[in-house]
């Protein structure tokens, strides 16, 4: 019965908060057995009041995890009334929580280059493979994109290049590291020819996961992607936060939606339909 | 040592341990919350709505949160009733309480053909008939807005099936009785209510629709005082048992309902808020008899009074 000592909602009490831009506050929560069973991509399931209101859940990646101290750290950006409740959330305040839940990041093999693409708040779960794949003894390489719109938005930023062997700050105004796009340096990346196996990782705004799916597949280089969904259940019972599916040549499966909660966050990209008008 | 309180209940020839079902749609199969809830403290399941064939479903967003409720626009997505029964009926039997299949279909036949097969399928204690999905463009609603039509759909079902049927009924009518007279009157044996209101939510930066199905089912605490009514004026007209659900998130929730004359209760939405709802019902309602002295939860059915 490991299952059922792994899915269960647990309270977890907020021991630090600290407001890393106007928009973006890292929680941390003491939460013992998600800390011990979390793997990098996987996220937690919280439930934001005890009242009708707001009254779903709010999913969260998991950024960081301390099995020792029993710490989880979840980046929440404020964008309405359920995650302004939780960004508010003072230190001794308590939510209840359901995880881990999902698909984590499959790992790349030893001596693999891991390139790490993030945008925006999407950096939190790219913080947790970067923390996951530098305490391997695997000998990763790993290369962290991180773009956002202005350098205010760039959240956590040092928290990834702390665990990444080259960092690269991108902004669309320029206003910190290179300006642009993320795709823009990953194109530089994917074009030098690399002795070692390559793997790209990336969670961000959907377009830019769908244009680093098509770099990806353009070059034959594998590439995993997190998305994001409004949940209803977070495990797979109420087909709410579906997504296309793609049937990349060799695929048996006949499913037409994929559900992000279950089969996800963390799928192939080629799995996904990027070019349907609904995701 | 705590008094134990009788919470067995009768329903269309069933004999329920509890009241205490889960709603279609918001317990999938059952295996998806196998780790998380006692499944075999349940009444019943009800499992998420079977049709002949596969359905992929509706395009999202599906999904959307509003005030104390969620609308859904799932659209019945299921692998068709020849691959329930193969692959998802046997693990849902072997949770040892009675398996409530939900039928949808687009036609009459649709209904009979799935219902027939189900009769044959072991381990399915009773069929609820979804004639009210607010979601699907045939079938569906404009069936159960009529009791004309409601009462053939249950006629025919009834006459190709001798398994308990119970007849989900739509709130998007003028007046829910004579719907539900009739699929008395056609041979259903319990009655199911309510399915969803149907809703709508406009995303106003984008000004568009928010789900890509434009409208969807209102479920939720948002909409459980409009089942409370139904499920008062339906208990005052029919004389079958009837399974009350719509927000319930408490033991308090869930007496409204059995007060009001429901037999039962389904919990839906309120298990993906948190999936230890059913257990948090069964304590409120274990501990609202005890506090009343009541040792036999079924003398509460239809108990509230007009003063």
């Amino acid at each position: 019965m490991q299952n059922s000592i792994m899915m269960r909602s647990r309270r977890a009490t907020v021991v630090h908060r600290q407001q890393v831009t106007p928009l973006h506050t890292q929680l941390r929560l003491r939460a013992p057995e998600i800390a011990n069973l979390a793997a990098a991509g996987q996220f937690v399931h919280l439930r934001v009041t005890s009242g009708a209101d707001p009254l779903l859940r709010r999913p969260f990646s998991v950024m960081l995890c301390d099995p020792v101290e029993g710490f989880v750290d979840l980046l929440v950006q404020n964008v309405g009334r359920g995650s302004e409740i939780v960004a508010l959330a003072g230190v001794g305040q308590s939510f209840d929580l359901l995880g881990p839940l999902g698909t984590p990041f499959p790992l790349p093999p030893p001596h693999a280059h891991a390139v790490l693409v993030a945008g925006g708040v999407g950096v939190a779960p790219m913080i947790a493979l970067a923390d996951r794949l530098s305490r391997t003894a695997d000998d990763h390489h790993i290369t962290s994109l991180f773009g956002a719109r202005t350098e205010e938005l760039l959240c956590c930023w040092q928290e990834l290049a702390g665990r990444s062997h080259e960092f690269l700050a991108v902004t669309e105004d320029g206003s910190l590291g290179e300006p642009g796009l993320v795709t823009g340096p990953l194109a530089g990346i994917l074009d030098v020819p690399d002795p070692e196996t390559r793997v790209v990782y990336a969670c961000g705004p959907e377009p830019m996961l769908a244009a680093v799916a098509r770099m990806c597949a353009e070059r034959a280089v594998e590439c995993y992607v997190s998305l994001e969904r409004w949940m209803g259940c977070g495990v797979g019972a109420c087909l709410g936060c579906v997504v296309p599916a793609a049937h990349p040549a060799g695929d048996t499966s006949d499913a037409t939606y994929l559900r992000v909660c279950k089969d996800g966050p963390v799928f192939a990209a080629g799995d996904i339909d990027w070019g349907a008008s609904c995701l | 040592m705590m008094t134990p309180v009788d919470l067995s209940v009768e329903l269309a020839g069933l004999t329920l341990q509890s009241p205490i079902m889960v709603a279609s749609g918001t317990f999938g199969y059952g295996t998806e919350y196998a780790d998380l809830v006692e499944v075999g403290a349940l009444g019943a399941i009800v499992t998420k709505g079977v049709t002949l064939e596969p359905r992929a479903g509706n395009p999202p967003p599906r999904i959307c949160e509003t005030p104390a409720g969620m609308l859904n626009a799932i659209g019945l997505q299921n692998p068709g009733v020849e691959a329930f029964i193969r692959d998802k009926l046997p693990p849902l039997r072997d949770f040892g309480v009675p398996v409530i299949v939900n039928v949808a279909g687009s036609t009459v036949e649709d209904y009979v053909a799935v219902a027939r097969r189900l009769a044959e399928a072991p381990g399915v204690a009773a069929l609820e008939l979804n004639i009210s999905c607010p979601n699907v463009q045939a079938g569906g609603l404009h069936c159960g807005v009529r009791p004309d039509l409601t009462a053939e759909l249950v006629a025919a079902v009834r006459a190709a099936c001798p398994l308990p049927l119970i007849t989900k009924l739509s709130p998007n009518v003028t007046d829910l009785v004579p719907i539900a007279q009739a699929a008395v009157e056609a041979g259903s044996d319990a009655l199911s209510l309510i399915n969803t209101l149907v809703g709508m939510a406009i995303d106003v930066e984008k000004r568009a629709p928010v789900l890509a199905n434009r409208t969807g089912g209102l479920s939720g605490p948002a909409i459980r005082p409009v089942a409370v009514r139904l499920t008062w004026e339906v208990a005052r007209a029919v004389s079958v048992p009837l399974i009350g659900m719509g927000g319930i998130m408490t033991g308090r929730d869930a007496l409204e309902f059995i007060l009001a004359g429901a037999t039962a209760v389904a919990v839906g939405t309120g298990n993906f808020v948190d999936p230890d709802v059913t257990a948090e019902v069964r304590r409120g309602l274990e501990d609202y008899c005890r506090r009343h002295q009541v040792t036999r939860f079924r003398d509460l059915i239809g108990a509230a009074q007009v003063g």
